[in-house]
C-alpha cells in the first residue's frame, strides 16, 4: 500500500525534527529569491519555485572553517574542527536535478582523499525529494539522462498529488527510518499524481557526445562558444555538481583561521601556476574545461556525469551561454 | 499619456536589427574592420548573447531586441585581449554602452581610430526576471533605462533605428536611492549588510563591468592578502566597498554589475549614489565626451581641502 502525507503534516513534520534538534534544510523565500536554508518552523517551506543555489551546499558550504590558529606566549596554538560536530540534518524539498548531485559528488570526495568534512555531512543528512510539476525553459535534466520525477540521491521522494498532499516513496534505509519514526504523520493510500514538468530538451546521445569531446581537444567550436565567455563564477556556483574548492589562510598574525571555500574553473587566475605561467590563458581554454570536465572527464574516471540538468547556469550566465544548447551543437556533430 | 504609448512597439527592434545586419555587411566587406562585436538570438525564446562576427556570410545572426541587455564593450578590453587581437572592430552600442567606451577612451584603453561604433537607438532592455516573450512595458522593462537619458547615442559612426516620443516610465531606482538616502545610518547599514550577506564571491559583477580591466585585482591578492577572498561577512563587504571607490567617476551607469548579480544585490544603486556624490563635489559626470582624466585621478590646487581636519 502506498504512503501518502499532506501538506500540513508535512510541515508538522518540520517543526517536530527543528524541535528535537534536528537541522532541517528547505527552499525558502529569501528577499527576491528561493534559497535552501534552515527553516525554523514548517511555515517557512516554500516549494513554489526552484531555488537560486543548488542543495549542494548542505554537504558543501559556501565557506568552511576547517582550522583556527592563535598566538601564544610560546608559539602557536592550533585547533582542527571537529567535523564529527556537525548536526543531524534533514534537506527537505530537494528537486531531483538537486538530490540526484548528491551521489555526484560523493564519489569524488571519497575518492582518492576521504574529505571527512564532506563525508560526515553527507552521512549525516536525509534528503527528501520532490518531484517537479513545472519546468522553465532552462530546464534540461531530460537532456542529461534524469527526468522531473528521478528519484537518485533521495532517500525519500515525495511526488505532489493532484488534490493536494504528496504520496511517499521511502527508496533507502534512511527515508524507512524516517517513515517509521513518524508514523503518525503518514497515511496509507493512494492518489493522482499531478502532471510532471516536461522540460523541452528531449534525451540527448551523451556517448555521442563524449566520442566527440575525446576527439576535439582542439576544436574551434571552443572559440565560437566561449570567447564571450565573461570569466565569472556565476555558472559553477550555482551548480549542484561543480565542487571544486580553494583553501586559504585569513585572519592576522595573532589570530585566524583555515578556511575552505568556493571557486571555480571560469576564474582566469584558477590554474595560474606560481611561476606566472598559465596554462589555460583564455576563456575558451577554461570554458573547454567545463564541459569536458562534465562530460568526459568524469565520466571516464567515475562513470556518471557532473551535469543533472538543473538550468541553474544557464539562467544565471551574464553573457547568455547556454550549456543545453552547447549540448546539442555538440550532439548534432557526432563522431567524425 | 496614451495606453498603447505605455508598451514599446516590438516593429522598432525589428527595424533595428535590419540596420546593424546592413552596417555590420558594409564593414566587414568593405574590410574596415575585422570583426563585428554584437548581439545574437539565443535558445531560449526572448533571449539573446553577445556574438563576434568575422564572417560577412554571418550578419544575419545579428540582432537588436530587447534581450541585448549586454554591454559590449567588456568585449574590447584588456579582460578580453584575444578580441582585440583581430584588428579594427566594430561594436554595437547603445547609449548607455556608449557612454562605457567614452570612459574606456578617456581611460587610454580604447583608441578611437581603433573603433568603428554602431550606435543603436534603443527604446530599453528587458529587466531581470521578467516574461521576455512580452513588449516592453512598466511591468517589463529594466530599471536603467526608465530613467535613460540616451536613447540615441551621439558620436557614433552609424546610427541604426529610430525613435519615435517614447513614454516615461517610473523611475523605480530613484525613488529606491531616496528611500535609501534618506535611511539613518544604521539602517542603511543593516540593508546592505543584509544584501551582501547573500553574495557568493563569484565575482560576476566584476567581470562584466568594462571597467574592471585590471589584470591583477587587489582582491585576488593571497601574498599578502587585502581583503578576505572567502565569502564572509568582513570579505564580502570589504569587496563592494573597494569596488564602489574603485569606480567612483568611472562608472557609466550601464548597471551590468547589478544585471549579472545572480543573488539580486541591488549595486547600481551604489554606483549612482557615488555618481551623485561626484557630481556634488566635483561637478563630474560620465557622459558621451572624451575627458582626460576623472576627478579622482588628478590633483588640482582649487580642490575642496575642507574635510582634511
Amino acid at each position: 500500500m502506498p504512503i501518502t502525507i499532506t501538506e500540513q503534516n508535512l510541515r508538522l513534520l518540520i517543526d517536530t525534527l527543528v524541535k528535537a534538534g534536528t537541522r532541517v534544510v528547505g527552499p525558502k523565500a529569501a528577499g527576491t529569491m528561493t534559497l535552501y536554508e534552515p527553516l525554523s518552523a514548517g511555515e517557512e517551506l516554500n516549494l513554489g519555485g526552484l531555488p537560486r543555489r543548488s542543495a549542494k551546499e548542505t554537504f558543501f558550504p559556501l565557506c568552511e572553517t576547517i582550522l583556527t590558529y592563535e598566538r601564544e606566549k610560546e608559539g602557536v596554538r592550533v585547533t582542527d574542527v571537529d567535523p564529527g560536530s556537525v548536526p543531524e540534518t534533514l534537506l527537505i524539498g530537494a528537486r531531483p536535478c538537486d538530490a540526484a548531485a548528491a551521489p555526484v559528488l560523493d564519489a569524488v570526495f571519497s575518492w582518492d582523499y576521504k574529505d571527512e568534512f564532506f563525508l560526515e555531512r553527507r552521512r549525516k543528512t536525509t534528503i527528501i525529494g520532490l518531484a517537479c510539476t513545472r519546468a522553465d525553459d532552462a530546464c534540461f535534466c531530460t537532456a542529461v539522462g534524469l527526468s522531473p520525477a528521478d528519484t537518485r540521491g533521495s532517500d525519500l521522494f515525495l511526488t505532489p498529488l493532484k488534490d493536494g498532499g504528496y504520496r511517499c516513496d521511502a527508496i533507502t534505509g534512511k527515508g524507512e527510518a524516517l517513515l517509521a519514526a513518524h508514523a503518525a504523520l503518514f497515511a496509507d493510500g493512494d492518489g493522482t499524481p499531478a502532471p510532471l514538468a516536461e522540460p523541452s530538451p528531449g534525451a540527448m546521445d551523451l556517448d555521442k557526445i563524449r566520442g566527440w569531446l575525446d576527439t576535439h581537444f582542439e576544436d574551434p567550436l571552443w572559440e565560437e562558444i566561449a570567447e564571450r565567455c565573461a570569466g565569472c563564477g556565476a555558472c559553477a556556483f550555482l551548480c549542484p555538481a561543480c565542487h571544486c574548492f580553494d583553501i586559504v589562510d585569513e585572519g592576522g598574525e595573532a589570530k585566524g583561521a583555515r578556511r575552505k571555500s568556493w571557486d571555480a574553473c571560469g576564474f582566469g587566475k584558477f590554474t595560474n601556476h606560481a611561476s606566472g605561467h598559465n596554462p589555460r590563458d583564455v576563456q575558451p581554454q577554461r570554458y573547454r574545461n567545463r564541459i569536458m570536465h562534465k562530460f568526459k572527464y568524469y565520466v571516464d574516471k567515475f562513470d556518471q556525469r557532473l551535469c543533472t540538468g538543473c538550468g541553474r547556469c544557464i539562467r544565471a550566465c551574464p553573457v547568455g551561454i547556454d550549456i543545453a544548447a552547447v549540448l546539442e551543437e555538440i550532439n548534432s556533430k557526432g563522431v567524425e | 499619456m496614451t495606453n498603447s504609448a505605455q508598451t514599446i512597439d516590438p516593429a522598432l527592434y525589428a527595424a533595428a536589427t535590419d540596420a546593424v545586419r546592413a552596417e555590420a555587411k558594409k564593414v566587414l566587406e568593405s574590410g574596415a574592420v575585422s570583426a563585428v562585436v554584437g548581439w545574437q538570438a539565443g535558445r531560449r525564446p526572448g533571449t539573446a548573447m553577445p556574438a563576434i562576427v568575422t564572417d560577412p556570410a554571418r550578419v544575419n545572426d545579428l540582432i537588436f531586441s530587447p534581450a541585448c541587455v549586454n554591454n559590449l564593450a567588456l568585449y574590447l578590453t584588456k579582460a578580453k585581449k584575444e578580441i582585440r587581437a583581430k584588428g579594427r572592430i566594430a561594436i554595437v552600442a547603445k547609449g548607455c554602452d556608449l557612454k562605457a567606451l567614452v570612459g574606456l577612451m578617456g581611460e587610454n584603453q580604447l583608441r578611437r581610430d581603433d573603433l568603428h561604433v554602431i550606435g543603436v537607438a534603443c527604446a530599453g532592455v528587458h529587466g531581470a526576471n521578467v516574461d521576455r516573450t512580452l513588449p516592453l512595458s512598466e511591468a517589463t522593462i529594466a530599471r536603467k533605462c526608465r530613467e535613460c537619458a540616451v536613447h540615441t547615442p551621439e558620436g557614433a559612426d552609424a546610427i541604426v533605428g529610430t525613435l519615435p516620443e517614447l513614454h516615461r516610465f517610473t523611475p523605480t531606482e530613484s525613488e529606491e536611492l531616496a528611500r535609501l538616502e534618506a535611511m539613518a545610518p544604521a539602517e542603511r547599514w543593516k540593508f546592505w549588510k543584509e544584501h551582501f550577506s547573500h553574495c557568493i564571491r563569484c565575482y560576476a559583477c566584476r567581470q562584466v563591468c568594462p571597467f574592471c580591466y585590471c589584470e591583477q585585482c587587489m582582491c585576488d591578492r593571497n601574498r599578502p592578502q587585502a581583503v578576505e577572498t572567502t565569502p564572509r561577512p568582513a570579505g564580502n563587504m570589504a569587496w563592494h566597498i573597494v569596488r564602489a571607490m574603485h569606480l567612483a567617476g568611472r562608472c557609466a551607469g550601464c548597471a551590468e554589475c547589478e544585471r549579472a548579480c545572480p543573488m539580486d544585490i541591488p549595486l547600481n544603486l551604489l554606483n549612482r549614489k557615488m555618481a551623485k556624490e561626484l557630481k556634488e563635489l566635483y561637478g563630474f559626470e560620465a557622459g558621451l565626451e572624451v575627458k582626460d582624466k576623472g576627478p579622482l585621478a588628478e590633483y588640482r590646487e582649487d580642490d575642496d581641502q575642507s574635510f582634511i581636519k
